[in-house]
């Protein structure tokens, strides 16, 4: 009975100052990336586009898909913003006439959403592969960087062409393929990360008041290499932004949504690249920003895992 | 050293038969009806038997596998149905297209940005370095087919300057293979779909030779080449830069990997008759034997560059030659 | 260059010029953005050929900074201020970059860094690296003859010579910080600095080690600075000792003086962190706290807020450098110095120093008025 209390009373102890430890770590990481300049526009333009992300259907002028019209009844086919914008196409229109900034605003949404969940899925395989292989070592380890090795050796787009041709163009299947790739790079710096942690005094310690392996992978060593994660986790999500839009200007995008890449890919293959750059510049430099955006705070964290960077 | 190379060999060995299985794999077990990739719409029942028994197809997978393997190894990529004539007749010419495409774009943006990389290492902290991270950022930021798409609006709609795509202008037909890519009209078309590559490939290398560089220069052995009396320039190349290489050269591969996916996009950009683009048209028409050839050959490099960069590796580093 | 020091005797001989190295009120500050960060505050030095002087002190103490004023290898936002450093009659802190390059970097001052493994470019091999920095300063001399000379060196050092075609990682830690001195034998400089050079060895090695560059300073003719946080490797080697503490030299003396008969409260802490140099059978403890950062140095003495002799005079008024007969050039910077009998009792007491409490200066001096209470 007592020790039961005193187990209760010890574990809502270690709650709080885990819970106390978590908030501090998080403050210092706000405080580096406040200092930094180009990380607090990052922060800046991400939380633009997540907002975006959720209210983005809700903001835009039109339907993506409207064919809008002239006074004269006319489609306005790829018309230039001082032609329409008298009708609400403040951004000019596509060569069906649907309004360029609707379909930027709505596309928001494939990637921020592409980009998070391919990231968080790729880095949670990667981060995982990483503690097994490293904590284990001997044939496991073996095993398992072989298998990266051969991730490696997979041309990146062909092989998610391939895949999600395959599997067929549906977002799920995107999100998948792009984290089925995605993960060999988190795996592989994690684990080294992993070894040198593996040699601490902290772990021999936990081995030696009897703590079970997963206890010592996932409450000792991952808390260590969490920061190294993140950075991984910033880097996926740039990486997996970048070829949502590529497959999508291929034209392996999925075709029920709107996304930037697809954008693209239909002012490209319409041949209104030549003059359009009211449909052209819109999207791309969405997207440019916003992996720009991911680049700058990962900057930050690199030099939070690695302080040497800080000069 | 030789155990090293050995070990070595012995795990391309294992990487690239991984490889090769992979590859049946996703193109055999693919989900609904392997066989009906094969074949064509308005076939006969015959027409249709008759395909796939040439195809083999309609063995069990593990002699289909073998039989893969056999031919695969003896560089017998099969027929395309698009070009109806073996993919070995069309590939070749695609493969060498790209490979004088994204080789040079490779090589400028390797060395561009090992030696800007070093440079932002070496001027840490100061306005240049913070220019030169944020331009290597965005360049960063920006997927090939964006800054290609920038590049082509500019330079060939708007300015004129440069063509829009394709190898060299229609009608040329060149006399020889070196009339074909020595050509002026050639580096012309050339010009726009390598500054793309370039562009895009630069940052890697740059960004991590600069973290390498800063690094190497806090390092001990700085400070004594320093006290040595060396002058600046001879620290930053001799030395220091010598040094921070190391870790980029484990990268090539994986950048030779992202050059060749790349390729998919700045040749369909360029309209550029390379392999890439040759798979982007393949997936899209079925044409399975060719995809696979492409795969097969792009997949073949990658894993045989990583063999290459940890070879040289060893030559860089006498502290894994004399291990 | 290395001769000068010898036909320099047109001047009528006054104190100054009577040293190798005279260093006279030198300032060293790093530029940043808190302020200027006064690393090296106001220190006075003097060396000759062939003795070894050592820089003792915590790090941050400035003893690292003051070594490398002196070659003038200081990192970006270092500068020296003020003050002036004579080496053999030339003003090193009038020098170009490039003067310092070829005169004074390696051919009058080279270093050993604390792991000599660290010190050496690890894709090159030793031998390569020493040859190249004998023809940066001779370029005359032809690549043969400069192997050669590496070859001696090595075996100077009781190395083998024909390992000088070994790259650093092949060797031990020991050989490496022999082969490390040999580099810093190379072109026979007037000093060698030398930062922490054995902490990273084992004892036997260490002393081994210790012995040689002794018997090669004098062969080589070569002073030596040393710089070390550890009192008992300075006690055997060095001629003179200068404690550093906050930026600036708190106690000076010969060797067996500042060992046997410290004034400075500083001192006599370090000397309890280190057990075998006074035979007492006393506790082990290190001074509680850490030095300071001197920005903006207000009045009063820099240790104070650590020392547990501090009185209210020691947090007013900054201690002058008092000169005491008990040694040869004793000076210590301290208002109780002339206490030393008592201090040095106090000192060895465990309790002295952990009932102090660093605290701000209003809270000590509160403190202190009570305590007169």
């Amino acid at each position: 009975m007592s020790t039961d209390i005193r187990d209760r009373l010890d574990a809502t102890v270690e709650g709080n100052r885990r819970l106390a430890k978590l908030s501090k770590d998080a403050g210092y990481v706000w405080g580096i990336i406040r200092g930094d300049t180009l990380a607090t526009i990052g922060v800046v333009i991400i939380l633009g586009f997540l907002f975006l992300a959720l209210f983005g259907p809700m903001l835009a002028p039109h339907d993506p898909g409207d064919n809008l019209r002239g006074e004269d009844g006319q489609l306005l086919r790829t018309d230039s913003p001082t032609e329409t914008f008298s009708e609400g196409a403040y951004l000019g229109t596509t060569n069906y006439g649907e309004d360029v900034l609707s379909q930027v605003i709505v596309s928001v949404r494939v990637s921020v959403f592409v980009g998070l969940l391919a990231a968080l899925i790729a880095v949670f395989i990667g981060a995982n592969v990483a503690l097994i292989s490293a904590y284990y070592g001997g044939r496991v380890d073996d095993v398992l960087m072989r298998i990266v090795d051969i991730a490696y050796g997979l041309p990146f787009l062909p092989f998610v062409i391939v895949l999600v041709f395959i599997f067929g163009s549906n977002i799920w299947n995107i999100v998948f393929v792009i984290a089925a790739v995605l993960w060999r790079d988190s795996a592989r710096v994690v684990r080294s990360e992993v070894l040198t942690q593996k040699q601490r005094p902290y772990v021999k310690s936990a081995r030696a008041i009897g703590a079970s392996d997963l206890r010592i992978m996932y409450k000792h060593i991952f808390p260590n290499v969490l920061p190294l994660v993140g950075l991984y986790a910033a880097f996926a999500v740039a990486y997996a932004i970048i070829y949502e839009a590529s497959l999508a200007f291929l034209g392996f995008g999925d075709p029920e949504l709107y996304s930037w890449g697809q954008m693209l890919f239909q002012a490209y293959h319409s041949g209104a690249i030549r003059f359009a750059w009211w449909w052209v510049l819109p999207p791309g430099i969405c997207l440019m920003l916003l992996v720009m955006a991911v680049f700058f705070i990962g900057r930050s964290l690199e030099e939070i895992t690695n302080p040497e960077l800080r000069h | 050293m030789k155990k090293y190379v050995t070990r070595r060999i012995l795990q391309l060995l294992v990487t690239y038969f991984a490889f090769l299985t992979l590859l049946f794999v996703v193109f055999r077990i693919a989900p609904g009806d392997p066989t009906s990739m094969y074949l064509l719409e308005g076939m006969g029942p015959e027409q249709r038997q008759a395909t796939l028994e040439r195809l083999g197809v309609d063995r069990p997978l593990h002699e289909q596998y073998v039989n893969y393997l056999l031919q695969l190894l003896s560089l017998d990529l099969g027929e395309s149905f698009r070009y109806g004539t073996a993919v070995e007749n069309v590939i070749w010419v695609r493969f060498w297209n790209t490979v004088l495409l994204m080789g040079p774009a490779f090589l400028i943006a390797y060395v561009l940005g090992i030696g800007i990389g070093a440079f932002m290492g070496w001027v840490r902290g100061s306005a240049k370095e913070r220019f030169g991270v944020i331009m290597t950022l965005v360049a960063r930021s920006s997927p090939e087919f964006w800054i290609g798409l920038l590049l082509l609006m500019t330079f060939s709609f708007y300015l004129g300057w440069f063509p829009s795509g394709g190898m060299r202008e229609t009608g040329y037909e060149a006399a020889t293979f070196w009339d074909r890519y020595l050509s002026l009209n050639f580096l012309h078309h050339m010009f726009l779909p390598l500054l793309t590559g370039v562009i895009f490939y630069m940052a890697t290398p740059a960004l991590l030779m600069r973290s390498s560089m800063i690094q190497v220069l806090n390092s001990d052995f700085i400070e004594i080449k320093k006290a040595e009396g060396h002058p600046e320039y001879i620290i930053l190349y001799k030395y220091a830069a010598r040094n921070s290489i190391l870790p980029i050269t484990t990268v090539v591969a994986i950048v030779v990997g992202v050059a060749l996916g790349g390729s998919l996009v700045i040749e369909t950009v360029f309209s550029w008759p390379g392999m890439g683009r040759e798979m982007v048209d393949s997936v899209m028409h079925n044409d399975y034997a060719m995809a696979q050839s492409v795969f097969f050959l792009m997949g073949s490099v990658v894993i045989f560059m990583n063999f290459v960069a940890d070879i040289v590796y060893v030559f860089l580093d006498p502290r894994v030659r004399y291990e | 260059m290395t001769t000068e020091h010898t036909t320099e005797t047109d001047a009528p001989p006054t104190e100054r010029d009577d040293h190798m190295l005279e260093v006279d009120d030198l300032r060293t500050f790093y530029h940043t953005e808190a302020g200027d960060l006064h690393a090296v505050d106001g220190v006075s030095l003097t060396l000759d050929r062939q003795e070894t002087l050592g820089l003792v002190g915590e790090s941050g103490c400035g003893k690292t900074t003051m070594a490398k004023s002196i070659m003038r290898l200081l990192p970006r936002n270092g500068e020296v201020v003020s003050g002036s450093i004579r080496l053999n009659g030339v003003e090193v802190t009038e020098l170009s970059e490039k003067q310092l390059r070829e005169e004074i970097r390696w051919t009058e001052i080279s270093m050993i860094p604390q792991t000599a493994m660290n010190g050496f470019d690890p894709v090159k091999t030793v031998g390569r690296q020493i040859v190249d920095v004998i023809r940066r300063h001779e370029t005359e001399t032809p690549k043969a003859e400069a192997w050669e000379r590496a070859k001696e060196l090595f075996e100077n050092l009781g190395l083998e010579g024909s390992r000088v075609h070994d790259y650093p990682h092949q060797f031990s830690g020991g050989m490496a910080q022999r082969a490390m001195i040999a580099m810093a034998l190379a072109l026979s400089p007037s000093i060698i600095l030398a930062d922490e050079p054995t902490t990273a060895l084992d004892v036997m090695i260490q002393d081994r080690i210790l012995r040689q560059i002794k018997d090669l300073q004098r062969e080589f003719d070569t002073a030596m600075i040393m710089i070390t946080h550890d009192m008992s490797v300075v006690s055997e080697n060095c001629d003179y000792i200068a404690v550093m503490y906050g930026g600036r030299v708190v106690e000076f003396a010969d060797a067996e003086t500042v060992i046997k008969n410290p004034r400075h409260p500083y001192t006599l802490g370090m000397r309890n962190a280190f057990p075998d140099i006074s035979e007492d059978d006393q506790d082990l403890v290190s001074i509680p706290g850490s030095p300071p950062e001197v920005i903006d140095p207000e009045e009063g003495c820099r240790f104070a807020p650590r020392c547990p002799f501090a009185e209210e005079e020691c947090w007013e008024v900054t201690p002058e450098p008092e000169q005491f007969p008990d040694g040869d050039q004793h000076v210590v910077e301290c208002h109780r110095a002339d206490e030393a009998e008592y201090l040095r009792a106090e000192a060895e007491k465990k309790e002295t120093w952990l009932s102090v409490q660093e605290g701000s200066r209003e809270q000590r001096l509160e403190e202190l008025e009570v305590n007169d209470d």
